[in-house]
């Protein structure tokens, strides 16, 4: 510790203490610029010069740690005239036109030269300017040089947290020009977050462009919609209208940084095709009609018992989908309910619910990646969960630390892993039996790159394994999952500590789980007395002429259930379907009630993430049209006379005992994680059943398909949301380059991809260092829905690609 | 597109570094004698090799003053005017150049023969006024010496 | 004083290995490599040696800082980036005598357990880059490099890193970005590069004179070094004389040597009969002195106690024709020029300074224009990232404290006084 004084002020730090963080401690703000605290070190704007005691020189508190015993100095004439006359210089060439800058308002240069900045300045000389025009960088990206102040903040977040090295100084001097590669349009991962941090109006968001001044923005703090990493974001609307979202520096676990679907994934809500009036099948045709209407045939004709069912998206809140499950529990009076999550069997969520101990409370990210090792396995991290990609890639600069990543494709977090393991998308499990092996044996010469990671396992002390939502899609799932618990309890009696931690693609997965929203269990992981069936076995049933009622909630179940004709099939053989949906998706225009429903912005609730952090999620514009928020609608239905969310969320506490400290009005932007009182009543080794799925290779066939949502999508609801379209319009097949080369075909050449069921034409993206034999296709798309080369119970599927 | 033997000096240069990054100026040297000045498509041939983000080279290639960005003549002319030079008469040195050749400060002859730029001191300043053409060092120059080395230059 | 680094430039073939070795060289190399490296190192700190790259820091001192764990790769760096203007010494010993600084960095590495050494030279020495290059494979060939050197058990390999035009990359940080494959700007100290250098390791940076003493210490002993001038900063020193002097070129003597002596004794006084005006004595970032101070001495203190610096002792001597603003303005525009652009202060402020310099310069300055100069030098000065924007503004300084009378003059009159 050390203790130091402060403009007179004593404090007591760590050693280490930055100057500039012990003086905000003792509540002395100091200006900075080029000082952001992810970060690396820069030092060079010298706004934050501070004076030490005995040193002839001021020195930048953003780089220079306090010592015991330091006097500083932070608000005298000397440090007030460096402050402004640095200022002065970062205003002697800016082209001050504010009035017309996107950033007048909310600009950081603004406010300081407001705060301790020059009054007049004494410059008269020519400005410098690099063009007239603003620049277009990207769909997202408008560029002024003019304004940039060299803070470096943009390149280095793109380098070091995002992980795309795409920006840079270019140039020498007062010439230099903070842009892409050759100043031309980025091909990047377009998260905008060099928008977000640059402090002036340099990186502006072309999408925002001209919309709003900040003072006319009503700006409310909610949860990204779309992964379960649970970013925390701010959407700025204007009458109504959202014009942006946003995030901040010190908010959330994703602090300053978004990904391209959370900051410009939000046109969804006001995309013209939002359903807004109740529909009802007459004469076989879809016609709007009242609530009244709508909901009096619900109630009338929606059946009871194990003739019915209810699947749920993972997309709506807790309270949502606790009262959702109430409805089908206790009024349709069934089992028959599950969720969405890549449909899953049973067994295989409940065995992911097990093995990252969901009854045992929630994980931290941050404790969790305090661990030395990290293992991922089974998620394209970079593309489902960009923010936790961030976060692993910053811990995982620290060389001590460990980053084992497995999984076939090549992704961009694996330019920070130590090791990189592969497999076939059908077989993950093998590479756990390959380190289980090594470590059972008691080996400690590494053959290998399996070996090499037992290796590292053996050594470690502190473990973290994410597992991805990959595994929920196998019907070996199971296998998988026992696997990785073997080797989780080899290692816990080698003494290492573990944590593991599920990798969702949906915003509140976990969160749907907590409630009940599961064929075997209640909320709280209740066992239910009888077994219910999960998605799949709702649908083979429905294909009988087993499920006579069926209600959608936020799902379009025919473009995304593995098997697109059998899904078809088997929902139109429902007698009685209902969906509720904020748009008509494949699966609405089958049914024979469609309810509008609202999007997250619309609604007040709360989203439980993958951490199993709980957070608020809050109404900010009103529902469109006619349309009505969910909780609502199922209410009504259901008849339980819930008057808000707080009300329901009141109920979750009594049944959900792992959410009963959480006070619903006192949530903040740091959510709260779920506590453990609800350990133990899962088991896997109880019900806990293996499908197991054939995965012979098959030579004319020789590419196992793998799937998930690329980086600019989510599920199929990001294509309504037209920049993210812009960004990516169409879907492609991915291939390693080694498989292209050998088959001929070059980068970027369409090609046909043909299953036994199906065939496709596709552009071809060749990556260096994907696993041989495997072919990725995002499954975001209406234009080519992956789920048709699928056939049920035959697992993964192969296919074969030929040029055009 | 690279030559094979500029592919291969870089590959000797990438050997002396226990990073490939470090051989970017070297790279970016040999890629210049080959094609005369850095293109954006050199730049990602480039990086490629170095396996670096392209931003990063064309940082490189940016911050330092002896690479081209532009095509330059076959003789770069390089007139020192740092203050040895210009205390005895790189200035005056620059405008006979300037008037032989009819061009202005950065400016290339229509046959692409001459480009004329003024530099930062060279290092040779017990020597001056100097100035430097191409590699080579030309010392103690006078208007008659100029005219003389111009006409070895073909 | 018998010349000690430049004594065989004039020798024809000097360059060469053979007779390099034909006049004693690479004779210290083995007495050296059975030395402990402790009292090698002890040895360079009893010669007194301080570094000539210009900050005059002691040379056994800066090896004694790398750590003794062997496990830990080293590296050795050689600045032969040469930039400062007027200076043009280190060039010499590169194009004449390669293998005296060889045998130095050699024998360096030893001391400081690296086997690696690189030799940072600035882009435009293209000449001086072959001249080492082949100097090196020379060495090799004799087994003074390589493996197992003189049937030892040290190994050393030395590189040639070339720069492409950057004055910045000089500064010791800015040098290692620069051979790590980036753009030349400085990095934060500390931590030091003798702790976290380049690719992160220890390493020692030196300046070509520097290293080209070491093997005249081992040979001759650190005594006969530290009796050379004065007792604080001795040893031969290399100076460069260049602007109005009868005989411009490079003068090896004792430190110490008084400014007059260097200018009238040996470089022959001013030339065509004018008179002496000023002269900077240490390369461009050394501000001037006048008649006055003619006896200053040339070394480290006796400089610094003039408000000067010796800095690479390239001294710039102007008559009584010269423009005193020109010249700052030009030297302005170097720095402005070879700012590197990180740090606010130097990026905006040489720029902006130029700019009024270049107004008085044309007629067009303006009442308040040289208080505003003072008022720019004291908003960059002491606030920069690193020395270079200091260097902008002690230049000026320089100008402003001897002859603000011209700078008035310039502003009132918009004409010069000369
Ligand atoms: C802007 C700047 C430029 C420099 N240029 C050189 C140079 O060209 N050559 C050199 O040897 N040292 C130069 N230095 C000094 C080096 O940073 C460093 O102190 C020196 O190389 C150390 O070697 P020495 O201890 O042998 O003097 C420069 C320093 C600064 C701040
Ligand atoms: S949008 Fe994101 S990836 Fe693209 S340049 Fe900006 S920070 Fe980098
Ligand atoms: S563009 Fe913005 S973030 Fe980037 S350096 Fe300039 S001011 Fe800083
Ligand atoms: S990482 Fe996930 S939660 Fe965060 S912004 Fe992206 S999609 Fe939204
Ligand atoms: S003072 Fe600042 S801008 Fe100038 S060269 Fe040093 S680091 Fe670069
Ligand atoms: S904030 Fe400290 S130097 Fe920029
Ligand atoms: S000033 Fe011209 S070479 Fe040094």
């Amino acid at each position: 510790m050390a203790t130091v004084k402060i403009n007179g002020k004593e404090i007591t730090t760590e050693d280490g203490t930055l100057i500039l963080d012990a003086a905000r401690q003792a509540g002395f703000e100091i200006p900075t610029f080029c000082y952001q605290a992810r970060l690396s070190r820069l030092g060079s704007c010298r706004m934050c010069l501070v004076e030490i005691g005995g040193q002839k020189k001021l020195q930048p508190s953003c780089i220079t740690p306090v010592l015991h015993g330091m006097e500083v100095f932070t608000e005298n004439e000397t440090v007030k005239s460096a402050r402004s006359s640095m200022l002065e210089f970062l205003l002697a060439n800016h082209p001050l036109d504010c009035p017309t800058c996107d950033k007048g308002g909310e600009c950081e240069l603004q406010d300081f030269v407001f705060k301790s900045g020059p009054r007049r300045s004494p410059f008269s000389e020519w400005k410098r300017r690099f063009h007239e025009k603003d620049e277009i960088l990207s769909p997202i990206i408008v560029k002024n040089h003019n304004r940039c102040i060299h803070c470096e903040r943009c390149a280095r977040i793109c380098d070091e947290v995002v992980g795309v090295s795409a920006l840079g100084g270019i140039g020498r001097g007062a010439k230099t020009q903070e842009t892409s590669f050759w100043n031309t349009t980025l091909d990047c991962d377009h998260c905008g977050n060099c928008i977000e941090v640059c402090p002036v109006g340099s990186f502006m968001s072309l999408p925002y462009r001209y919309k709003s001044r900040p003072w006319d923005l009503k700006e409310a703090d909610t949860v990204c919609p779309y992964c379960a990493t649970g970013c925390q974001i701010t959407i700025g609307a204007r009458n109504g209208e959202i014009l942006r979202v946003r995030s901040k520096s010190a908010t959330g676990i994703n602090k300053e940084t978004l990904c391209s679907r959370g900051r410009f994934g939000y046109h969804f809500m006001q995309s013209g095709k939002r359903l807004t009036k109740p529909m009802i099948k007459k004469g076989g045709k879809l016609i709007e009609c009242s609530w009244d209407e709508a909901l009096s045939a619900i109630k009338q004709r929606f059946g009871m018992g194990r003739k019915t069912a209810g699947i749920a998206s993972a997309r709506l809140t807790n309270e949502e989908l606790f009262v959702f499950q109430k409805l089908v529990r206790d009024v349709f009076k069934t089992n028959n309910i599950d969720l969405d999550s890549r449909f899953a069997n049973k067994w295989v969520t409940s065995a992911m619910v097990d093995i990252c101990g969901f009854g045992e409370g929630g994980i931290s990210i941050f404790d969790a990646l305090k661990a030395d090792t990290i293992f991922i396995i089974g998620s394209a991290i970079s593309d489902e969960n960009p923010i936790t990609d961030y976060l692993i890639r910053t811990t995982a600069s620290d060389k001590r630390k460990t980053l084992i990543l497995a999984h076939p494709r090549r992704i961009k977090l694996n330019s920070s892993a130590t090791i990189s393991l592969k497999y076939k998308p059908a077989n993950p499990g093998d590479v756990i039996k390959g380190i289980v092996n090594f470590i059972e044996k008691g080996k400690d010469k590494a053959e290998g790159d399996i070996d090499t990671a037992a290796l590292r396992f053996k050594n470690a002390s502190n473990i973290t394994m994410f597992l991805g939502a990959d595994i929920l899609r196998l019907d070996n799932g199971v296998d998988v999952l026992k696997n990785i618990a073997v080797l989780k309890t080899l290692l816990k009696k080698a003494g290492k500590n573990i944590n593991c931690l599920p990798l969702f693609d949906r915003c509140n997965q976990r969160g749907a789980i907590n409630m009940g929203i599961h064929p075997l269990f209640l909320p709280g992981f209740k066992k239910t007395e009888e077994e219910g069936m999960d998605c799949g076995e709702i649908l083979s049933a429905a294909k009988n002429g087993e499920i006579e009622s069926l209600y959608v909630l936020g799902e379009d179940i025919v473009s995304m259930y593995p098997d697109a004709g059998f899904a078809k099939d088997a929902v139109s053989k429902v007698k009685f379907l209902v969906v509720q949906d904020t748009f008509l998706t494949e699966t609405a225009k089958m049914a024979d009630v469609v309810l509008p429903g609202a999007t997250y912005a619309e609604k007040d609730g709360t989203f439980t993430n993958q951490e199993g952090r709980v957070q608020r999620v809050r109404k900010i514009i009103s529902c469109v049209g006619d349309s009505k928020d969910d909780l609502s609608i199922l209410d009504n239905i259901g008849g339980f006379g819930y008057k808000s969310a707080k009300d329901v969320f009141d109920d979750i506490k009594e049944e959900v005992p792992s959410y009963k400290d959480i006070l619903f009005d006192a949530l903040n932007n740091a959510g709260v994680l779920v506590n453990g009182q609800g350990a133990g009543v899962m088991s896997h080794e109880s019900g806990v059943r293996s499908q197991r799925q054939e995965a012979i290779d098959d030579s004319e066939y020789p590419f196992q398909i793998i799937t998930g949502n690329h980086l600019f999508h989510s599920g199929r609801l990001s294509q309504k949301a037209h920049v993210l379209v812009k960004l990516l319009a169409e879907p492609f097949v991915e291939i390693s380059d080694e498989d292209a080369k050998e088959l001929g075909l070059s980068d970027k050449e369409v090609v046909i991809v043909k299953s036994k069921e199906y065939e496709a034409a596709l552009k071809l993206r060749m990556v260096k260092g994907s696993q041989k034999g495997v072919a990725f296709i995002p499954e975001n798309f209406d234009s080519v829905s992956v789920n048709l080369f699928y056939k049920k119970g035959k697992g993964i599927p192969k296919v074969k690609i030929i040029k055009q | 597109m690279l030559s094979t033997q500029a592919i291969e000096n870089i590959k000797k240069a990438i050997a002396k570094y226990p990073r490939k990054k470090s051989a970017s100026m070297d790279a970016l040297m040999i890629a210049q004698k080959e094609c005369g000045h850095l293109t954006e498509d050199i730049l990602l041939e480039i990086a490629h090799l170095l396996e670096m983000p392209p931003v990063q080279l064309n940082q490189v290639a940016a911050f330092y003053t002896m690479y081209n960005k532009r095509p330059v003549g076959k003789y770069h002319i390089q007139v020192c005017t740092n203050i040895s030079c210009s205390l005895l008469g790189s200035e005056h040195i620059f405008q006979f150049f300037s008037k032989m050749l009819g061009i202005k400060k950065g400016e290339t002859t229509s046959d692409k023969k001459f480009t004329l730029s003024e530099v930062e001191c060279l290092g040779s300043c017990g020597t001056a006024p100097m100035m430097q053409i191409n590699d080579d060092y030309y010392e103690n120059l006078t208007e008659a010496k100029i005219e003389e080395i111009l006409k070895t230059l073909k | 004083m018998e010349p000690v680094l430049l004594k065989n430039i004039n020798t024809p073939d000097s360059h060469r290995i053979d007779v390099y070795i034909k006049n004693g060289g690479y004779q210290a190399l083995p007495a050296a490599l059975k030395m402990q490296t402790d009292a090698l190192i002890q040895m360079v700190k009893d010669s007194g040696l301080r570094g000539r790259g210009g900050a005059g820091f002691s040379t056994g001192l800066k090896w004694s800082f790398i750590t003794k764990d062997a496990t830990i790769p080293k590296y050795l760096c050689c600045n032969a980036d040469e930039g400062e203007p007027g200076t043009f010494k280190d060039r010499a010993i590169i194009e004449k005598d390669p293998h005296q600084l060889i045998e130095g960095m050699i024998i360096a590495c030893y001391a400081i357990g690296a086997h690696a050494a690189y030799i940072y030279i600035r882009g435009e020495f293209d000449f001086g880059a072959r001249r080492l290059e082949q100097a090196i494979s020379e060495a090799h060939q004799k087994g003074y490099l390589g493996k197992n050197i003189l049937n030892s058990s040290f190994n050393c390999h030395i590189y040639v890193h070339r720069g492409a035009g950057a004055y910045i990359c000089g500064e010791e940080t800015a040098l290692i970005e620069s051979i790590e494959g980036k753009r030349g700007q400085p990095r934060i100290k500390p931590p030091f590069p003798a702790q976290v250098g380049l690719f992160a390791k220890p390493t020692v940076i030196n300046n070509v004179e520097t290293l080209a003493c070491i093997p005249h210490i081992v040979n001759k002993g650190p005594r006969w070094f530290a009796s050379i001038g004065p007792e604080k900063s001795p040893g031969p020193k290399i100076v460069g004389v260049s602007g109005h002097v009868k005989n411009p070129g490079l003068y090896e003597l004792p430190m110490g040597t008084p400014l007059r002596e260097v200018i009238f004794t040996h470089a022959g006084g001013i030339r065509d009969g004018r008179k002496f005006k000023a002269a900077i004595p240490g390369g461009v970032s050394a501000p001037m002195l006048t008649e006055k101070d003619l006896d200053t001495t040339m070394d480290f203190d006796g400089m610094a106690a003039k408000g000067t610096m010796l800095g690479s002792a390239g001294v710039i001597v102007m008559d009584d024709t010269t423009c005193i603003v020109k010249v700052a303005m030009r030297t302005m525009g170097f720095f402005r020029h070879e700012s590197c652009g990180k740090c606010t202060p130097c990026r905006e402020g040489t720029d902006w300074t130029y700019k009024v310099l270049h107004r008085i310069e044309h007629g067009q300055g303006k009442d308040g224009d040289v208080e505003l100069l003072e008022k720019l030098c004291g908003n960059i000065f002491g606030r920069t990232f690193c020395p270079l924007g200091d260097g902008a503004v002690m230049a000026l300084r320089g100008a402003l404290k001897n002859f603000r009378n011209e700078f008035e003059y310039h502003v009132k009159k918009k004409r010069c006084m000369v």
